[in-house]
């Protein structure tokens, strides 16, 4: 399977009268972007709000994060499963624009969600104070329950990014790069004497509000199954959580997954790279132990010498990161293992639930329970308030003057499994 | 003492003595998917396998599965 990505560099997002690109600049018509993402009988209102890097404003709570893309040659659309049907994805060209965001936010839907700050010590921890954002600010009519709340908000923000990432559709881009995953036998026998290499992508999927989706499917209904790399540059993996946002991958760093970038890079020079394994972290035990099992199995079965393993979030996903890790080895197959810390505000805590030595590569992320003081933005985008109760803060963490005392699992994006930002830590 | 979870393997990992098994990480003594009386039974032979567990010698950690 080979795609083609067309990054289209954008540096600046303005209102216009027309929504396209010109000069590297996404103009967005605010009324039409706010028609159509606000185009389901659940939602009461949308508004539109533009957020650029090293302005001072403050988004809160974040859901999700989306990168617009359009689909430009090839079978299927970007987003199978919920906005363009189920055809396969991940081959033909793709057109990006690169340096733009969709950010989700309004009323809180539960405990969870994140802070984005476009400036100051928070823009440092999240990588999308980096982008420039178009935040659609979504409120639901009063009578929807939450787990409707959560998908409403999602598709939203879906629709809005496609809607923008048709502007890029007939516009030239500045920079292409080819990707290509072979079927196994072909890509096996292509660089024989590279050791072979599978990608076991954890997906969050704990349940209500804590899922992840593939073509549209939760992914706490799969069993694992094979991915080609591609397929996510497509959209095909989508978030639909964002608890405790340090570490859960917004649909945008699925999009550009790091781990899957870096594999590619090596892929032909110092690794064959095979494929995807995505998996998922359910609640009880026996998914765990079913998952994990059908996880190593999957490897074992495409040949892999080594497998890199990315977990996303933390506590009980840390026993399917171990399980994972313990059972691939035990088949005689190197791991690495990519995962973040909650070792407390002073970091002298145990940093994962479970542990195996086993697991003796581990990439980490940094420390979650890191607390920094956000200071006031000008503007708040959202709802300041909710700093008292989403997870990473604490009752009182929102000051009188605006500014906010809390733990870096606020911020989207701060301690992300999959190396999208810059944090990570040393054993010393 | 006996340590109730569901996810054993991290019960194991922290140093457990007793270990019983529970149903799921958001809901370790429930089930939402049964009738209240149901749930209440449920309940009440997880707890009493605790207390069970808790009454019994062992040596060494112990699973005390059904």
């Amino acid at each position: 399977m080979r795609l083609e990505v067309g990054n289209i560099f954008i540096k600046d997002v303005q209102f216009g009268a027309a929504t396209e690109v010109k000069s590297g600049v996404l103009y967005v018509n605010k009324d039409e972007l706010a028609k159509i993402a606000g185009s389901d009988d659940r939602i009461k209102s949308v508004e539109v709000f533009l957020a650029r890097p090293g302005e001072s404003v403050r988004i809160i709570p974040v859901k999700d994060v989306v990168e617009p893309r359009v689909k430009v040659e090839g079978p299927g659309g970007v987003f199978p499963g919920f906005m363009t049907g189920v055809d396969q994805v991940g081959s033909g060209k793709t057109h990006v624009l690169k340096g733009a965001a969709v950010v989700t936010t309004g009323k809180i839907v539960g405990f969870q969600e994140g802070i984005i700050d476009m400036s100051g010590t928070g823009a440092e921890y999240t990588p999308f104070s980096a982008t420039q954002n178009v935040v659609v600010k979504v409120e639901p009519i009063d009578s929807l329950k939450q787990h409707e709340h959560e998908v409403v908000v999602r598709l939203a923000g879906f629709r809005a990014a496609n809607y923008l990432g048709q502007a890029g559709k007939d516009v030239k881009p500045d920079e292409v790069q080819a990707y290509e995953t072979k079927p196994l036998l072909e890509q096996v026998a292509e660089f024989p004497k590279l050791p072979k290499v599978v990608y076991v992508y954890m997906l969050q999927t704990q349940g209500l509000l804590h899922n992840t989706y593939y073509y549209g499917v939760n992914v706490s209904e799969i069993v694992p199954t094979f991915m080609y790399p591609t397929e996510v540059m497509d959209g095909a993996i989508v978030s639909g959580n964002c608890v405790s946002a340090c570490d859960k991958n917004p649909t945008y760093v699925h999009e550009n997954s790091p781990v899957i970038a870096d594999l590619y890079a090596q892929h032909g020079k110092t690794i064959n790279f095979l494929g995807c394994v995505i998996t998922n972290e359910n609640v009880t035990l026996m998914d765990k132990e079913r998952s994990s099992s059908q996880t190593a199995k999957l490897v074992h079965f495409l040949g892999a010498d080594a497998a890199i393993i990315s977990e996303e979030g933390f506590g009980n996903p840390d026993a399917d990161l171990v399980m994972n890790c313990n059972k691939i080895e035990n088949l005689g197959i190197k791991t690495v293992l990519i995962t973040d810390e909650y070792a407390g505000q002073d970091g002298v805590s145990q940093s994962l639930a479970d542990s195996t030595p086993l697991g003796n590569a581990c990439v980490t992320a940094g420390n979650a329970n890191q607390v920094v003081t956000l200071p006031k933005m000008d503007t708040v985008i959202g709802y300041p308030e909710v700093a008292n109760v989403i997870a990473g803060g604490w009752n009182g963490s929102l000051k009188a003057d605006g500014s906010i005392v809390t733990e870096i699992q606020v911020i989207t994006g701060a301690t992300n499994e999959l190396g999208f930002h810059t944090l990570t830590a040393k054993t010393v | 003492m006996v340590h109730m979870c569901t996810i054993v393997p991290i019960s194991m990992t922290v140093g457990a003595n007793r270990i019983v098994p529970t149903v799921a990480i958001p809901y370790p003594l429930g089930n939402p998917a049964l009738e209240p009386a149901d749930e209440k039974e449920l309940r009440r032979k997880l707890v009493k396998k605790a207390l069970e567990a808790l009454a019994t010698e062992v040596h060494g950690q112990t699973v005390f599965k059904d």
